[in-house]
């Protein structure tokens, strides 16, 4: 057992302890670390010699550590793990134990970030409190780390560790400390503490802890040097709180030096009052000048004598010592030499001169002796002088060396601040004027397409033009006009007249032209039925303007938020509006009347006078009676002005952005105002686009909008005869003709079941319900009175969890169905694998020649089902469970199984709109970009989407009508159509769906688009 | 023969076309218009190849940023003529052969300007 | 998923002087998604080295293509044949990429055009962070599933050192404390206690550090 540190035995024995601070040499020079030493000898009962501080190079600690001790002063090592490993760590402390080291500190270690290395690597082998643990082992246990015994003297440190009170989080830190005690850490040096009531609170969370009887709690103490270094202290040390008040003394102090010796001494008188401080430990940074004064000042001195500091090695001084004695040594020896042969040449000349006679020979001999003794005294006394000289010599150069050390200037590494670099995004919203001034551009634009299209004279067009700029004025001026979720023509006619719903849709909002726009899809019914029998279609509305004239002057109130001016002025714009839409017509009688209003409320207004000069000279173009072919043509870009007026949320788009089926949807809201199920009435064509994407991005390079796709989807053809239909082929994205080909339309098959739906609700089952007990006449209801183009069989009461009809039904119900129709069929097994290939393989051997489709295959039964489907050349549909690897996976199988994939529909699984079908688009969406852009062969097969079924079961469609939900019916027909409309844009090629209408919805929708 | 400049510019900030601009002596022979839908649709791999091509220098102008007809399409140009800076300053060349401008709906001002001050520089 | 960046392009200039013939190859996995090296950025980085030989006066025929994996054989099979046409392959994979096309393609001469940084997760648009450090002995068990190996910067094991200030680590202010971060967490779900447990010192072979890992699953061998 070696003997206690100094330290250990100071606070051992109850005193108050005093440790300094030594920071090595940024070089290899041994004054500085014995000059540093002797000035805090004798004030510190230790020293800490810090381990590359600031991760930047020094003298090692151990080195500076061991200079230090040959002066009298006793280190503690300070160890940090950022720069060694295990290996290193355990080997530095076998050294120190050697020489004498009885003292260590175990960090971590400032991240070498800070330092003048910072491309260095961090070892970080382990953290302080694992090095706490493995010095401890060394110690109690006498092993190394990996558990190797330590043979011969171990390292026996007093083990001490760090703490800092003032880092985050607050209460952590006392359990920090806590670690490092059952660690074994014996003592703790604290961070330097400023907010000593911040330290006292972290104190009292230590002495809970029952920490302060422990381990020897010494609190950090450091001079401010300066107002500079207090502000970068407080500023740029992390973890380190400078108070105010310290700042406020700096700045106020005269002389900053010794203010901040002060502080000091303040700072540690106000903590040793503190329970649990057992010391404290001065850290003067560059300054160990000011220990002496502090610990003076601070009534902490004299320090006792220290006990056990003795260096293990010889140091430089001893070695001096023992050359100088030596050099004394030999001096004397040579004078009392010297001496001893003065007397003896005394006694010889005395007895020469008395037996001169007797002796002269003798005399020629001693005088030879005696020259020689002579020659070697002088040789002696020179050597002597020269020792002398060199001993001076050196001195003088050590003494020189020194004092160049001490006044050389140190330099402290200054932290760069990061400054954080917010990103500030800015956000953007049009302003309204330039929304307008882009839907009058777009509305221009509109009005030029629109010309061309239609080959319109220059005065048709004139009229139409003042037209649409007026209701351009009106609709974007009128306060009502422009709130959201309106639609333009409802509020002026309802607000404003209300008296006249019938004439109106005729006269203000509509043109002719748009009648056949008005009627597209099935909203369009109930304003006929609201409007009247009238069949705007063929018959262009004849009985206009008059009788719109209401009030005494024909000009209604003036809404609010207008002046009477504003709106009279609005109010003239319309009737001129109006007036030149009966031109465009051929009303002249119309128009004079709209003129003349305008005429009656102002006399000068040169547009209306302008308009009867033309009426009466006779320039009214002559109605041309549209034909319906005619009309059709006409609703689109009219329809397509419409949409910046109609749409005010978004930016408008210019005319050539609009999508063709926008008036599907603005028919849509329409209807939701009026409730009346009106599903009977056939749907209209929707207008198709006529000009191409080529044209409409005028200069706008090709290979900007178009992508190509490099492969194409296989065709498969179901059915035989005239009657087969062939899906997919497709060599583009659905429906982008101006990249590809889409030489097969979409088809729908309409869903008959082999048994009465007990699960349908009315809405849907009434249009089937009196064919529900005969599959074979459901089908041919299907053909005949809705011109279905295909059959899905679904055999639901195969079931095994249901009604479990044996195959052999199964093979009745589907040879009627085939003598019913002879249109193609798709036969859906109950979706139990076992049991649809039984029931299946069955039915395929009474098919004849019918190249019917069966479905469906999946994983579990593709094999046999394949080989049967092989055997008689049948299509079959692969379904798997909404994921891309295994619907292609299925295909694989189903090739290698030698079933060409031209015969092969896959199913990915869908969902209905609101039941994950944005899902399912994805999914679809992938296969398709694989197939056409990737040129993924095994995925290059036409979708076939089963949406009949996954609509009505959804709860939506099941739900009666209410005035939150509306009508019943509309909401399944809708919700099938979206959901059929929405596939058909991922890629679907055949759809299995089941309400009539939806299907006549989507088929309308397929035409117009291809 | 003037420098050889590629411009793009999107649909909402040409005002006309590029022989157009030509035949009036507002842009000089060497420019080349790159008209496209929006500026958001210019890549980088536009950029670079816009040199690789043979351009000197590229001015890419766009809708003024609070009214880009789609809503930060000029904004993601910036950004992108802001990284092919970088690009080229790794490959030894002037950051400043390139440059992002904004423009007011179909006015031509600001691009004939743009185009006039990329003369310049590569003049300079 | 791995993070990667492009190297510069005077760097990668640097590494093609000498070839006339040069196939950049990009990669589908993790750099795909992180826009390091998928098909987009093969397109630019070819483009830009293009801009480069033409600055310099070199005439290099450059290809481009994009391969699903480039760490698994069966997808860079082809690369065997094909990439002896070139002089040079630039890989836009990880490092993983450039040492298996290395590995496996012999007589063909492959470069990185990455450089590899971290496992780390998207965290927003452009914005990634290293989360895992891959040093193959887990225990985001006793750290609230936050990784002070990956994301502290002394690699701390037993706690927040005296540099956390507000959550922020002492390196820098833009990175925030993970051993703050971990005692809210156990705090949160009543466990800080769990902290006052030593970590004992780490086994760092499993890291890397005990030489070149690799894994064998007898099972899936064939």
């Amino acid at each position: 057992m070696t003997e206690k540190s100094n330290l250990e035995h100071i606070l051992t024995s109850g005193q108050f302890a005093v440790t300094g601070e030594l920071g090595p040499p940024k070089n290899g020079d041994m004054e500085v670390v014995r000059r540093k030493a002797r000035i805090l000898k004798g004030h510190v009962d230790a020293v800490n010699i810090t381990d590359c501080q600031t991760a930047i190079v020094r003298m090692s600690s151990l080195t500076a550590g061991l200079i230090a001790l040959s002066e009298g002063v006793e280190p503690v090592m300070q160890m940090t793990c950022r720069d060694r490993n295990r290996i290193a760590i355990q080997a530095e402390a076998l050294g120190a134990e050697a020489l004498g080291i009885k003292n260590l500190l175990c960090l971590t270690g400032d991240h070498q970030k800070f330092g003048n290395h910072p491309q260095a690597k961090g070892v970080f082998d382990m953290d302080s409190i694992q090095l706490l643990t493995m010095m401890r082992q060394m110690r109690d246990e006498r092993r190394f780390q990996c558990g190797e015994e330590i043979k011969g003297p171990a390292p026996d440190f007093f083990l001490g560790a760090a703490a800092n009170p003032f880092a985050d989080p607050f209460e952590f830190r006392p359990r920090r400390l806590a670690k490092k005690v059952a660690a074994g850490a014996r003592f703790i040096q604290t961070q330097i503490i400023y907010n000593v009531e911040k330290f006292a609170r972290f104190m009292e969370m230590v002495r809970d802890l029952g920490l302060h009887e422990k381990v020897y709690i010494l609190a950090g103490i450091t001079p401010p040097k300066s107002l500079g270094m207090a502000r970068y202290m407080k500023n740029y040390v992390p973890g380190l709180d400078v108070t105010d008040e310290v700042i406020q003394r700096m700045r106020d102090a005269r002389d900053q030096r010794a203010e901040g010796i002060q502080i000091a001494v303040d700072i540690i008188q106000q903590v040793r009052e503190i329970p649990g401080v057992k010391g404290v430990h001065i850290m003067a940074i560059e300054w160990e000048e000011a220990v002496p004064e502090i610990v003076k000042l601070a009534g902490l001195g004299p320090r006792p004598e220290p006990k056990g500091v003795e260096p293990r090695l010889v140091s430089q001084q001893a070695i001096e010592l023992a050359v100088s004695q030596a050099g004394e040594q030999a001096k004397a020896s040579i004078e009392q030499g010297l001496e001893q042969v003065k007397k003896e040449l005394q006694v010889s000349t005395e007895l020469l001169a008395k037996e001169k006679d007797r002796a002269a020979q003798r005399v020629a001999a001693l005088e030879k002796e005696l020259q020689e003794a002579r020659e070697m005294v002088a040789e002696k006394k020179s050597e002597t002088a020269m020792l002398v000289a060199e001993l001076n010599e050196a001195k003088n150069l050590l003494k020189n060396a020194a004092s160049a050390l001490a006044a050389a200037p140190v330099q402290v590494q200054a932290l760069n601040p990061a400054a954080a670099a917010g990103v500030a995004l800015s956000g953007q919203e049009a302003a309204l004027t330039s929304r307008e001034q882009m839907a009058l551009n777009a509305l221009k634009q509109g009005l030029a397409a629109l010309r061309k299209a239609m080959n319109l004279t220059e005065d048709q067009f004139e009229a139409i033009k003042q037209f649409l700029e007026a209701q351009f004025v009106l609709y974007l001026g009128a306060p009502m006009g422009i709130q959201a979720g309106q639609i333009p023509v409802q509020p002026v006619s309802t607000a404003v007249m209300p008296a006249q719903p019938v004439a109106d849709v005729g006269a203000t909002g509509r043109s002719p032209l748009q009648q056949g726009q008005v009627t597209a899809s099935i909203a369009t019914e109930k304003v006929e039925a609201a409007v009247s029998p009238v069949k705007p279609v063929t018959e262009p509305v004849s009985k206009p303007a008059a009788a719109v004239v209401t009030g005494a002057e024909g000009m209604p109130p003036c809404p609010e938020g207008l002046t009477q001016e504003e709106w009279r002025n609005k109010w003239l714009i319309r009737l001129i509006a109006k007036a030149n839409v009966c031109l465009q017509r051929g009303d002249a009688s119309g128009a004079k009347a709209f003129f003349e209003q305008v005429l009656a409320l102002d006399a000068q207004n040169a547009r209306a006078k302008a308009g009867l000069e033309r009426i009466a000279a006779g320039l009214v173009p002559t109605p041309s009676a549209p034909t319906s072919e005619a009309l059709k043509e006409a609703a689109r870009p009219v329809a397509e002005v419409e949409q910046p007026k109609a749409e005010p949320k978004p930016a408008p788009e210019p005319v050539k952005e609009v999508k063709p089926e926008a008036p599907v949807q603005k028919s849509e809201e329409k209807a939701a105002v009026v409730a009346a199920p009106a599903v009977q009435a056939a749907s209209q064509p929707l207008p198709k686009e006529q000009v191409s994407l080529a044209e409409r991005c005028g200069q706008v390079s090709k290979d900007l909008f178009m992508e190509p796709c490099s492969a194409s989807v296989r065709p498969v053809t179901i059915g035989d005869g005239p009657k087969a239909i062939t899906v997919g082929g497709a060599s583009t994205l659905p429906f982008h003709l101006f990249e590809g080909e889409m030489p097969y339309a979409p088809k729908v098959a309409y869903d008959v079941l082999d048994v009465q739906p007990d699960e349908w609700p009315d809405v849907l089952s009434r249009h089937y319900s009196d064919v529900f007990s005969d599959p074979a006449r459901w089908a041919q209801k299907c053909v005949k009175e809705y011109g279905a183009e295909a059959i899905c069989l679904s055999l639901v009461s195969t079931d095994p969890n249901g009604m479990n009809r044996p195959a052999s039904e199964a093979v009745k119900t589907v040879t009627s169905v085939l003598n019913a129709v002879d249109c193609p069929l798709v036969l859906w097994g109950c979706g139990n694998a076992e049991k649809d290939t039984e029931t299946l393989r069955e039915v395929t051997s009474h098919l004849g020649n019918r190249r019917v489709c069966i479905a469906p295959l999946t994983d579990a039964n593709y094999r046999s089902l394949g080989a049967t489907a092989l055997g008689m050349n049948l299509p079959v549909v692969a379904a798997t469970p909404i994921d891309v690897n295994l619907a292609k996976q299925l295909n694989i199988l189903l090739e290698n199984l030698g079933l060409p994939l031209e015969n092969v529909l896959m199913d990915p699984s869908i969902g209905a709109v609101g039941y994950g079908m944005e899902y399912t688009y994805s999914v679809i969406e992938r296969i398709r970009l694989a197939a056409l852009t990737q040129q993924d062969a095994k995925l290059a097969v036409p979708f076939i989407c089963n949406i009949g079924r996954e609509v009505w079961k959804a709860k939506e469609t099941k739900i009666a009508s209410s005035d939150s939900l509306g009508d019943q019916e509309r909401r399944g027909i809708l919700m099938e159509a979206i959901t059929a409309s929405a596939l058909l844009l991922a890629g679907g090629d055949l759809l299995i769906m089941r309400h009539p209408k939806a299907i006549e919805m989507t088929n309308v929708l397929v035409q117009a688009m291809m | 023969m003037s420098n050889r400049i590629t411009a793009f510019c999107c649909n909402y900030t040409l005002s006309a076309s590029e022989a157009a601009l030509k035949k009036e002596g507002l842009i000089p022979e060497g420019v080349t218009l790159r008209p496209l839908p929006c500026t958001g649709r210019l890549e980088i791999k536009d950029l670079l190849n816009a040199f690789v091509e043979g351009a000197e220098a590229v001015v890419v102008v766009g809708c003024e940023k609070d009214a880009c007809h789609n809503l930060k399409g000029s904004v993601r140009a910036e950004k992108r003529v802001k990284h092919v800076k970088g690009m080229l300053k790794e490959l030894g060349m002037s950051p400043d052969l390139i440059e992002m401008h904004f423009a007011p709906r179909k006015a031509s001002e600001p691009l004939i300007r743009a185009v006039e001050e990329m003369s310049q520089r590569l003049k300079g | 998923m791995i993070i990667a960046e492009r190297k510069p392009l005077n760097e990668i200039m640097d590494m093609l002087k000498g070839v006339s013939r040069l196939l950049v190859l990009g990669c589908r996995g993790c750099v795909a998604i992180c826009s390091a090296g998928g098909d987009k950025e093969v397109e630019i980085l070819a483009s830009a080295i293009r801009l480069g030989c033409k600055k310099q006066g070199m005439g290099m025929e450059i290809d481009t293509d994009t391969y699903i994996r480039q760490c698994d054989p069966e997808y860079i099979e082809p690369l065997k044949e094909r990439g002896r046409q070139y002089d040079a392959v630039l890989s836009m994979a990880c490092g993983v990429g450039v040492n298996f096309i290395a590995d496996l393609c012999p007589g063909v001469r492959v470069l990185p055009g990455l450089n590899t940084s971290f496992y780390g997760a998207n965290l927003s648009s452009g914005e990634w962070k290293e989360m895992c450090a891959g040093c193959g002995a887990c225990v985001l068990h006793l750290t609230g599933g936050l990784c002070p190996v990956a994301r502290c910067a002394k690699r701390l094991s037993n706690g927040p050192c005296g540099g956390s200030v507000g959550g922020r680590c002492e390196i820098d202010p833009n990175v925030s404390c993970v051993w703050f971060a971990i005692h809210s967490k156990m705090q949160q779900m009543n466990r800080a206690d769990d902290l006052m447990e030593i970590m004992p010192i780490r086994d760092w072979r499993t890291a890397g550090h005990g030489g070149p890992r690799s894994r064998r699953r007898e099972d899936l061998l064939s």
